[in-house]
């Protein structure tokens, strides 16, 4: 465990928690501008979570302890995932977890939870969102490992720090037709994890489209709070993942304070681009049929392949 | 031109044409896939170029901006123009093999033209020769949208696609196939889709579709 | 005699006892129990010493006549004893109680399960080919009949008892004819001889043999096309008999594969190696795919135990490759990803099945359409089925998560290694197993969701009560085991890699964190389970603070503002997999039924609408029926020859006997 693992380890989630919130406010900010309102304002997730922080905790009749530890493991998972992935620092605090696969299967395990809190409330609705997202969660999977495969073949480790800076050391690698395809591929599966447009509609409440919202029914109060904090989290977290493996400049490589500044900066300027770039794109979009979304999976998939495929070929 | 740039932007030529393949397979509506075809076009006169400053050929240059000429200009404009005439039928809605499935074909598709190609490149190696692969995959993409699309549209484009890809693996395999020879390709298949343009106008005004399982009737 | 020998001896000698016991003590319960513990504990510590380089070779030449019976202890069988040993105390604690049922007490019955045990047991501790059948036979003979236990009050049992009695011995014809194939070449049936003779064995013979031994061995692990038994025998059997089959007697086929394949042909070409990987790919997902289909919850169970086979294999299939191209390192990492997920299986399914056997007992119906609510009432068996459900799903910190890590870390470091065959199989195979692992996920939310969680279904599961305390103890023992080896691989890998070296070298270091030796790689477990639970703690302290009412209140439901809430209302088993069915309809080809009633007075107005969906087996659809269809015309042929006349049938046995004397004779 290295100097600059361990300020990495103790920054990120900081500026990931402090940050995740900011950066929903923004991108429901560039929709509303996009679509002619006024909006909230940048901070108006901040001041939810506050208001829902102060509210009192509710739990309905006849559910057990599934529906109250979900929302703590989701948030959990989320920050373990935020103390580990290099975002600001190449070394990660607990390097043997800072593995691709280790990573995936935790956000994975986060989504778990809250759809098995979603069958515990026993509603018709909270069964829906669940399978629902058990189904794409499914899904994904092939696509998200096959990807992690490409990016993965010729660093030959999946640890995500030997991925960042094997890309730091050779930037040409970017350009290259794998890592292109790698890219579009795990755009659309980190679309498909966060629960954006077009796979499912974060701000529907319409019973025929909700996916994630299904599930969070019945929580109120500082359980909601929290599960809105994880997903805003879980947002921050693919993007800053899919800028890192992509465009990790800006990086701290040594734990001097100078280096540090820029790593974070650059992290916030990188993903406050994503996100922007995002909300954009979802002002153009409609939501995609619910089955609809294994076609968009599959091309995701056949893309992924093709990088695997791309990266022997034209070796 | 140095050597690592060489094989970047030829591979970056390489990965467009695999792209747009896959996109022909993916999109339904046929005013897209015409526009990601005029892509396929672009991205293999790309391609030429990147061999022609490579070999340092004024012939492959010429044969490069025909290329791009005729594959993302003349021909798209056909298409389009033969769509504008198609009315209503602008969405291949029921392909043969649903699309989910087709996509999952192509990965198979992929899979075994490296399979295949493997004691071609061992014939070489070099970079461009290893992009056979990518070629031999965009001939069996085409040939998958020809035997499984429902519109005489969508199939001109496999058809057109499988050109494309025979084409990219001449040039991989002998950095230039000669300007008669490809002036001459390029003249069939002008023509072919010329009289496929007429097929399905006939077409339309016989059965008002070009669905091309109607062709079944005229069995009977 | 040293403490393997002596400790096979005497899980073997406390085995017979038991079954002796059982025949004549009235506490059958109690003493099938304690006998069977003490049986699995000393062949545990066997088949430990075993694979801490403890060897032995006992020769009993009097036990089988011409061969004899030849037994030895490496470190490969050790791995599978101690396996079976460590599943069978587990069992055996189990049991104690659960046998006291009517069906399960009968004195026949008690007794083969320690005699089952034994066989296990001693099937990797055989070291000659006769030995090895005899054990195998003698496995399957005791497993048919605990599968049958329950066959006077259920008829389904009768049916599942034809079809695994059949296809095992179907699997077991195919194992005699490639090992005596092997024999016969050799000129002797010790491993030892066969060893040494493989080397001059024509690839042609090879081949057949390693076919033939992969048939038979494919059919025992449940391997798709040959895994139409499983899903049958496993639930039909008795809960914990049901564990002990599946978490112990399917590794056997693998371990059969691995004998078979690594040790005594010593590896082999490409093509047979590709061909395992394959078999084990489509299992995995096939067999996932149907347990995600399914309502009935031990049924479930064992469609995955075919999933986790076909993972194995890929394994397995992975090790071969690699090690036929040169590369011991990967074949080593490969096999030992392959073995930890045998052990790691075998502690989860365990789990799983007595869990669900706690469940049968408590509500009598396996149906997850008819569960539901089993928290309150069960928060043992509900604790412990989650633990197994996360250990099954992959997902950290759970068991399975530890060996699938490794298994994908093989995969991807092979693919720059070996050549086209592994370029276009390496893709496939990681993508196999991804939405294996995506779809186990969703299939065990739905079993634990559906089945335990929420509120109840039925009556049954309403009415439903905690089992009694030595069940618990039973699930308490797998539920430890499944914990160690999610967060401790460590303590299990010394032993699995010294089973490893019959294909290549050891592959994983270190005991906190794994490391891979040779490629990079590492991964802490423990490390991960911490940093969870430290997260977990800390953001409920944070909460606490922050929040500003600490006490919860109690509601109501919300339900969108809807009225009192029903259990019909409820999402089932059959619902929540609806999305996943029309994702995979062309595969799996639903048949789908909806009946429509309407009241009499209007047409308009309908009373009652019923939904039924059934997922056949399409595999067994197309492949099986023709054959069994072919079976029933010849029998129907046959029926010529049969008149009922007692003389006729004894003179076609004259006329064979001389027709074949007289062959003999001419040809001599």
């Amino acid at each position: 465990m290295s100097a600059l693992g361990v300020v990495g380890g103790i920054a990120q989630p900081v500026l990931i928690v402090a940050g995740s919130p900011l950066l929903v406010g923004v991108m429901r900010q560039v929709r509303a501008r996009l679509e002619g309102r006024a909006g909230a304002g940048v901070r108006q997730p901040w001041r939810d979570l506050r208001k829902l922080l102060r509210k009192e905790t509710i739990t309905p009749r006849g559910t057990s302890e599934v529906f109250r530890i979900a929302p703590l493991l989701l948030v959990a998972t989320s920050l373990v995932v935020a103390v580990v992935v290099p975002f600001v620092t190449t070394d990660s605090a607990i390097d043997p977890v800072a593995d691709l696969f280790a990573v995936v299967a935790l956000l994975a395990l986060g989504a778990v939870a809250l759809a098995l809190a979603g069958l515990d409330t026993g509603t018709a609705f909270g069964g829906m969102g669940a399978s629902r997202e058990m189904t794409i969660l499914a899904l994904v999977e092939p696509t998200l490992l096959v990807a992690i495969f490409a990016l993965s073949v010729r660093v030959g480790s999946t640890n995500l720090g030997a991925i960042v800076s094997s890309t730091l050391h050779d930037p040409a690698r970017v350009l290259s037709p794998a890592s292109l395809l790698a890219a579009v591929a795990l755009i659309v599966v980190i679309v498909a994890e966060t629960g954006r447009l077009p796979v499912d509609n974060p701000s529907t409440h319409l019973e025929l489209t909700m996916v994630h919202e299904a599930m969070v029914l019945e929580y109120a109060g500082p359980d909601l709070a929290l599960i809105e904090l994880a997903s805003a989290m879980r947002l921050s977290v693919f993007l800053g993942l899919l800028a890192n493996l992509f465009l990790p400049w800006g990086i701290a490589t040594a734990a001097t304070p100078a280096a540090l500044v820029v790593g974070v900066l650059a992290l916030v300027v990188k993903v406050g681009l994503l996100g922007v770039v995002l909300a954009a794109g979802e002002v153009f979009l409609a939501k995609l049929r619910l089955f609809r979304v294994p076609e968009l999976l599959a091309g995701s998939f056949l893309l992924a392949l093709l990088a695997v495929a791309a990266s022997y070929f034209l070796a | 031109m140095s050597e690592t740039l060489y094989v970047q932007l030829l591979d970056l030529a390489c990965g467009g044409l695999l792209l747009t393949a896959v996109l022909v397979l993916w999109r339904r509506e046929l005013a897209v896939i015409i526009r990601v075809f005029a892509v396929q076009g672009a991205a293999l006169a790309a391609l030429v170029a990147v061999l022609a400053t490579r070999e340092g050929s004024a012939e492959l240059w010429a044969v490069a901006v025909g290329v791009l000429v005729l594959r993302a200009g003349v021909l798209p404009h056909l298409l389009r123009r033969a769509l504008a005439g198609a009315g209503e039928a602008r969405r291949e809605t029921r392909p043969l093999v649903n699309v989910a499935a087709s996509l999952l074909a192509a990965a198979v598709l992929t899979l075994l033209a490296y399979a295949v190609s493997q004691p071609l490149v061992a014939l070489s190696p070099s970079a461009a020769t290893q992009a056979i692969p990518v070629g031999v995959t965009v001939v069996l993409i085409g040939f998958f949208v020809l035997v499984t699309r429902r519109r005489a549209l969508s199939q001109l484009v496999g058809f057109l696609l499988m050109d494309n890809g025979i084409t990219a693996v001449g040039f991989l395999t002998t950095a230039g196939v000669g300007l008669v020879v490809e002036l001459g390709v390029s003249l069939d298949v002008l023509l072919a889709v010329l009289v496929l343009q007429i097929l399905t106008s006939r077409m339309r005004e016989t059965f008002g579709d070009t669905d091309l399982d109607e062709l079944r009737e005229l069995r009977d | 005699m040293n403490l393997a020998a002596t400790g096979l001896a005497c899980a073997v000698a406390i085995g017979v006892l038991t079954a002796l016991a059982a025949l004549v003590v009235p506490a059958r319960s109690a003493v099938v129990g304690v006998g069977t513990v003490l049986s699995g504990a000393a062949a545990m510590l066997a088949g430990c010493a075993a694979m801490s380089g403890v060897s032995f070779v006992v020769a009993l030449p009097a036990l089988l006549p011409l061969s004899g019976m030849l037994f030895t202890l490496d470190a490969l069988g050790g791995l599978f004893v101690a396996v079976t040993g460590a599943v069978a105390v587990a069992v055996g604690v189990y049991g104690i109680s659960y046998t006291r049922a009517p069906d399960l007490r009968a004195r026949g019955v008690q007794a083969v399960l320690p005699l089952f045990v034994v066989a296990m047991v001693l099937v990797p501790a055989a070291a000659s080919a006769g030995a090895f059948l005899v054990c195998w036979e003698l496995m399957a003979l005791f497993s048919l009949l605990l599968v049958v236990a329950e066959h006077r009050r259920r008829p389904e049992v009768a049916s599942a008892g034809r079809w695994y009695a059949v296809m095992t011995h179907l699997g077991f014809l195919s194992v005699l004819i490639g090992l005596m194939v092997f024999v016969a070449r050799a000129g002797d049936d010790s491993f030892s001889a066969l060893r040494d003779s493989a080397r001059h064995l024509s690839p042609l013979v090879a081949g057949v043999v390693f076919v033939l031994a992969l048939l038979g061995f494919a059919s025992k692990a449940g391997i798709v096309p040959l895994h139409a038994w499983l899903p049958r025998a496993h639930p039909e059997a008795p809960s914990h008999v049901s564990a002990l089959m599946s978490a112990a007697m399917v590794n056997l086929g693998v371990y059969g594969l691995v004998r078979v394949g690594f040790d005594l042909l010593g590896g082999g070409p490409v093509w047979w190696w590709l061909l395992v990987l394959v078999l084990g790919a489509v299992s995995a997902v096939y067999g996932i795919l149907q347990a995600a289909m399914s309502t009935d919850l031990k049924r479930l169970l064992g469609q995955s135990t075919t999933e986790n086979m076909g993972l194995v294999l890929v394994g397995v299939g992975a090790a071969g490759l690699f090690a036929s191209s040169g590369n011991r390192t990967l074949a080593g990492l490969a096999l030992v990803a392959a073995l930890l997920h045998v052990v790691g299986h075998a502690a989860f399914k365990t789990l799983l099945f007595l869990a669900a056997g706690s469940v049968l007992h408590a509500t009598g119906t396996r149906d997850l359409d008819e569960l539901g609510g089993l928290r309150p009432v069960m928060p043992v068996t509900t604790a412990a089925f989650g633990l197994g459900a996360l250990a099954a799903s992959a997902l950290p910190p759970g068991t399975a998560f530890v060996s699938e890590w490794l298994l994908l870390q093989a995969l991807i470091h092979g693919l720059p290694a070996s050549g086209v065959a592994a370029a276009v199989a390496m893709p496939v195979a990681v993508a196999a197993v991804a939405l294996t692992a995506g779809l186990a996920v969703a299939t065990f939310v739905k079993a634990f969701g559906v089945g335990f969680l929420a509120k109840p279904r039925s009556a049954a599961a309403a009415g439903a009560h905690e089992s009694p305390v030595t069940m618990l103890a039973g699930m308490g023992i797998a539920a430890v085991a499944c914990a160690v080896l999610a967060l401790a691989p460590a303590v299990v890998l010394p032993g699995i890699e010294a089973a490893a070296r019959v294909a290549g070298d050891p592959a994983v270091s270190g005991a906190v964190t794994l490391r891979l030796t040779g490629v990079t790689g590492a991964l802490s477990p423990v490390l991960l389970g911490l940093a969870l639970i430290v997260a977990v703690v800390a953001l409920a302290g944070v909460v606490r603070v922050v929040a500003t009412h600490r006490v919860r209140r109690e509601a109501r439901l919300w339900d969108c503002g809807g009225g009192p809430m029903s259990p019909r209302m409820e999402y089932t088993a059959t619902s929540f997999a609806e999305p996943l069915q029309r994702v995979f309809d062309d595969v799996v080809q639903p048949e789908l039924d909806v009946d429509v009633t309407h009241h009499e007075e209007s047409r308009y107005l309908v009373r009652a609408v019923e939904y039924r969906r059934k997922v056949p087996d399409r595999i067994e659809r197309r492949l099986y029926q023709p054959v069994l269809r072919f079976v029933a015309t010849c029998g129907e042929r046959g029926r010529v020859l049969a008149t009922g006349s007692v003389h006729r049938y004894l003179g076609y046995g004259f006329y064979t006997v001389c027709g074949l004397l007289l062959l003999l004779a001419v040809t001599r």
